[in-house]
């Protein structure tokens, strides 16, 4: 029984734990410009997510260590630095985007403008980690996070036609705007495929004392929770392209996509919105802070857990601490959250090799994965996700410069 | 004490020089184990593991894609010595010297 | 305990002190060499400025600069005789007082002049 109340929240954090500042700005700016076209944008990221998610939770169940204790353990500090600096810059970024998304939730909620709002969100946040251990922090966003639903409720109401929404799940390319297409394209790739995704699940099963028992739930979260979760992002990006395409609307403030579920919803549909990036970017905002503190505590073999008193691991603690006060900084010098975003997003993808192509090594490592290393299968969807995580980092800088509205 | 102390990761990656001045590679590993001679229990450096690359280490293990790589370098070449400690001169820990010839050198697998 | 890489084994490896708490990571060894005799594995060291100086002389530099500017000159750097473990497995277990060792004195600091000072913080377990 007990087996299945894990599955069951593990999945649903997975859902809850998806859609965040970056897929719902993204989704919405996609569908916004190019209606259906990028779902498989869209579809790609989410599978490679879950792969790659399976993958680090495998790490952790079968060696009892997380994925970053084995990037330093296994390739040495040298190279370990690498991916740390990557990490953490792009984290950081991310961080200060969801800060800023709560932010903005709070702005439409009270009219009070949002600069006002970082400093609040962050004390609160931290008050949570504080306190809070892992199960609250995992498992109490989790649940709330479900109310990004709405946007699958909204794009129901909206009645899409579907074989036109199936054909966009394959890939195409566009008839307009090319830049800005593919500009998109790698931005939603960078939503949907976060560093700090995979090692915070990796992380996450070192507090939940997974053992090798616990792969078949590994499988299960990684794969169900975030094809649910992709779900919805696409959802959120039919959403905008049945509401802001007929009406060319291009997306450059978050009030504007409130309307994908205010039309559908009405009032309601409003109210769902705030919630739902309000929940959404506040649970991805100690979810990052708690990645990079974690990174940090792993690399240079720090005490660390979210189940310990903050004493026990002050270096870990105070990491946490000064890491989300720093993200409300930039919510506060007045930044723009929509541009931040729009740039955490691109930086993301850029960065995806240094994570991705080490995991490939590890992934076949006897010794450490004994007889659960990859099969050809997963070897050939890493290699996959590799070779155009690579491609992205290439083609970043340029789209940014020719596609960055 | 008339010894003198080297950081491991000083040795590790330098480039080893056979008795003709030849260079035969990169150490990439030490291999210890304890030595109970004099009434003490020590870990000893017993042989230097010494390849042609420093990189193929790391990509050469576990039961995928350690096969591949063996292929891999055994059509590039690559071989690995293993060197006894004796063999070895770190006189100038820089510059490290087999008191051999390439070819009576022991290669490992 | 038999054959021993120092590279795959050893170096990087998380350590623990013997009641199980983490202490850092081997962050360097010392080899002790004397004419006749097999190199000795005689020192683990434990301390950012022996990981900054892996990285390379530049950043061995930037982590005394930044050290400095914080008004410490002399590294918190841990000395740990190599005969103080006694277990090596997935972490490397050694037989001492994890509070007593100077690469701790972060950790203490912060835990006593930081964390200490927030309610909340003192226990064990949440």
């Amino acid at each position: 029984m007990k087996k299945w109340g894990e599955l069951a929240l593990g999945v649903v954090t997975s859902i809850g734990g998806f859609l965040e500042v970056g897929s719902i700005a993204t989704s919405a700016q996609g569908g916004a410009e190019f209606g259906y076209q990028l779902a498989w944008v869209l579809l790609l990221g989410t599978l490679s997510l879950a792969i790659l998610m399976e993958m680090t939770g495998r790490l952790a169940a079968v060696s009892k260590r997380t994925y970053a204790d084995l990037l330093r353990e296994r390739f040495g500090y040298r190279f370990f630095v690498l991916p740390l600096v990557a990490v953490f810059v792009v984290s950081l970024l991310v961080l200060t985007s969801e800060v800023g998304g709560v932010s903005i939730a709070l702005q439409m909620a009270t009219g009070v403008d949002f600069r006002w709002w970082a400093i609040p969100t962050v004390l609160v946040g931290w008050f949570l980690l504080w306190r809070g251990n892992f199960s609250v922090v995992e498992q109490g966003t989790a649940m709330l996070g479900l109310v990004a639903i709405s946007f699958a409720v909204g794009a129901l109401v909206l009645h899409p036609t579907w074989p036109t929404l199936g054909r966009a799940l394959l890939p195409s390319l566009p008839a307009h705007d090319r830049a800005r297409y593919w500009y998109l394209a790698i931005s939603m790739l960078g939503a949907s495929i976060s560093p700090y995704l995979y090692l915070f699940y990796s992380a996450g099963a070192i507090e939940d004392d997974w053992t090798i028992e616990h792969l078949g739930v590994n499988r299960i979260t990684a794969g169900l929770g975030n094809v649910f979760g992709g779900g919805l992002a696409i959802a959120a990006l039919v959403t905008a392209a049945l509401v802001l395409a007929p009406r060319g609307i291009k997306v450059d403030r978050y009030e504007q996509i409130a309307l994908v579920l205010a039309t559908p919803l009405g009032r309601a549909g409003f109210v769902l919105f705030i919630m739902t990036l309000f929940i959404t970017c506040f649970g991805s905002t100690l979810e990052i802070v708690l990645a990079i503190a974690y990174l940090l505590a792993q690399g240079f073999g720090w005490s660390w857990s979210e189940n310990l008193k903050p004493g026990k691991d002050a270096r870990f603690s105070t990491s946490y601490t000064v890491l989300i006060l720093l993200a409300a900084l930039p919510i506060v010098a007045g930044m723009d959250p929509l541009s931040l975003t729009n740039i955490s997003m691109v930086v993301t993808a850029a960065s995806l090799p240094v994570t991705v192509i080490p995991l490939f090594v590890l992934m076949n490592d006897g010794d450490i994965l004994n007889t659960h290393v990859n099969g050809w299968a997963s070897n050939l969807a890493l290699v996959v996700i590799a070779l155009f995580s690579l491609a992205l980092l290439v083609a970043a800088l340029p789209l940014q410069l020719l596609g960055g509205g | 004490m008339s010894g003198r102390t080297v950081a491991l990761s000083d040795l590790l990656g330098r480039v080893v020089r056979d008795a003709t001045g030849r260079k035969i590679g990169r150490i990439e590993e030490l291999n210890a184990e304890i030595s109970l001679e004099h009434g003490a229990s020590d870990y000893v450096v017993t042989h230097f593991s010494v390849g042609r690359s420093r990189w193929f280490d790391i990509v050469a293990t576990g039961n995928f894609v350690q096969p591949l790589v063996r292929r891999v370098t055994r059509a590039t070449g690559y071989h690995r010595y293993e060197i006894p400690w004796d063999w070895m001169d770190l006189a100038d820990p820089a510059r490290p010297r087999v008191l051999r010839r390439e070819e009576e050198l022991p290669r490992g697998s | 305990m038999g054959a021993l890489q120092l590279v795959h084994d050893v170096i990087d490896s998380q350590l623990v002190d013997r009641h199980q708490e983490k202490i850092g990571r081997v962050d360097e060894l010392l080899l002790e060499l004397e004419a006749g005799k097999p190199p000795r594995v005689a020192t683990i060291v434990i301390g950012g400025g022996a990981r900054a100086r892996r990285v390379g002389r530049w950043m061995h530099a930037c982590h005394r600069a930044v050290h400095a500017l914080f008004g410490q000159r002399v590294e918190h750097e841990s000395r740990v005789p190599f005969d103080a473990v006694r277990c090596i497995a997935d972490t490397i277990e050694l037989d001492v007082e994890g509070d007593a060792l100077d690469s701790m004195h972060v950790e203490h600091w912060l835990a006593t002049h930081v964390i200490g000072r927030i309610p909340g913080a003192s226990g064990e377990r949440k």
